[in-house]
């Protein structure tokens, strides 16, 4: 059975139902990491002393990992946009940029992990740890299930690209409202955990 | 159409110049070691726009229908909700009101 209403909007909800389910999804996302940045907020205000959060951490390191997710933020919507000017090469071009970036992320953020773990830094060694450790490990699981998509969508995916270029097109847009939501989820990580 | 795209492509560059500049200044302002009260406010106040900026041009959540604005409006609501709540926990704490430490401390 086709999946109805995936290129003209459902009259009732004036939405594709791909658009509204992704926007769902991402709800309870921010529920979730939600629960998790709460626990942060009351184990640190709770703690009588607190790490240096930018001593134990390497905020050159995380900061060209801002750089890396928002850059590949730009192309994902680059991606999308060729598609919308019917331009596939092009497509393909900024969805492999897009891998691209989310693989040199995993790779500085394997870097980081190794750099703790050398220093005897691991997530049972104190709550600011634990809660570092818990947050990006989470974040970097959500690169890794945006890239599984992505990657599907930058090969075998394309295949509907032929016989379905609109419904193709939707796909492309709401896989990257997930990975645009990951790079906000980054955009907060950031300063709480290695700034502030 | 595709001159319509054109336009589009520009100001995602615009926004993503922006992100770049923001983060810089994220950075910059965490290296004068403020006391933690700015350094938090002026911190997540630059999260803030940061996430607005990709939630509004990026995820296309500017013009977007009614349908979506209802159930993020609520997420927000119970996101800010589940933190306020938690922390009102340690509020005795953060405020500085918790009277048996004050005693205990004047009575040793």
């Amino acid at each position: 059975m086709e999946i109805p209403y995936t290129t003209e909007a459902r009259p009732d909800t004036g939405l594709t139902n791909p658009k509204l389910g992704i926007w769902l999804f991402l709800a309870s996302e921010v529920m979730l990491f939600g629960s998790l940045f709460s626990s942060y907020a009351l184990l640190r205000s709770g703690a009588p002393t607190w790490p240096d959060q930018s001593e134990v951490l390497s905020v050159p390191l995380a900061t060209l990992n801002t750089v890396i997710l928002i850059a590949s933020s730009v192309t994902m919507v680059l991606a999308w946009a060729a598609l919308k000017s019917k331009s596939l090469p092009r497509y393909r071009l900024f969805m492999g940029l897009t891998l691209l970036g989310g693989a040199l992320f995993l790779v500085v953020k394997a870097i980081e992990y190794g750099e703790k773990f050398s220093h005897g830094l691991y997530p049972a060694t104190n709550n600011f740890l634990g809660l570092y450790f818990t947050l990006t490990g989470l974040h970097a699981i959500h690169v890794i299930a945006g890239m599984v998509v992505n990657a599907y969508l930058w090969g075998p995916g394309t295949r509907m690209w032929h016989t379905q270029p609109e419904r193709f097109t939707n796909r492309i847009e709401v896989a990257g409202i997930y990975w645009h939501f990951v790079d906000v989820v980054w955009i907060f990580l950031f300063p709480v955990l290695y700034l502030l | 159409m595709t001159h319509d795209v054109a336009v589009h492509v520009k100001g995602y560059l615009a926004v993503f110049a922006t992100l770049l500049v923001l983060t810089m200044v994220t950075v910059g302002v965490s290296y004068l070691h403020l006391p933690e009260t700015p350094a938090v406010a002026i911190g997540l106040t630059i999260a803030v726009v940061k996430a607005a900026l990709v939630a509004m041009f990026f995820m296309h959540l500017k013009g977007e229908r009614p349908m979506v604005y209802w159930p993020l409006g609520l997420t927000a609501f119970l996101f800010v909700a589940l933190i306020v709540c938690l922390l009102l926990t340690e509020a005795d704490h953060l405020f500085g009101t918790r009277f048996d430490d004050a005693f205990s401390e004047g009575g040793d």
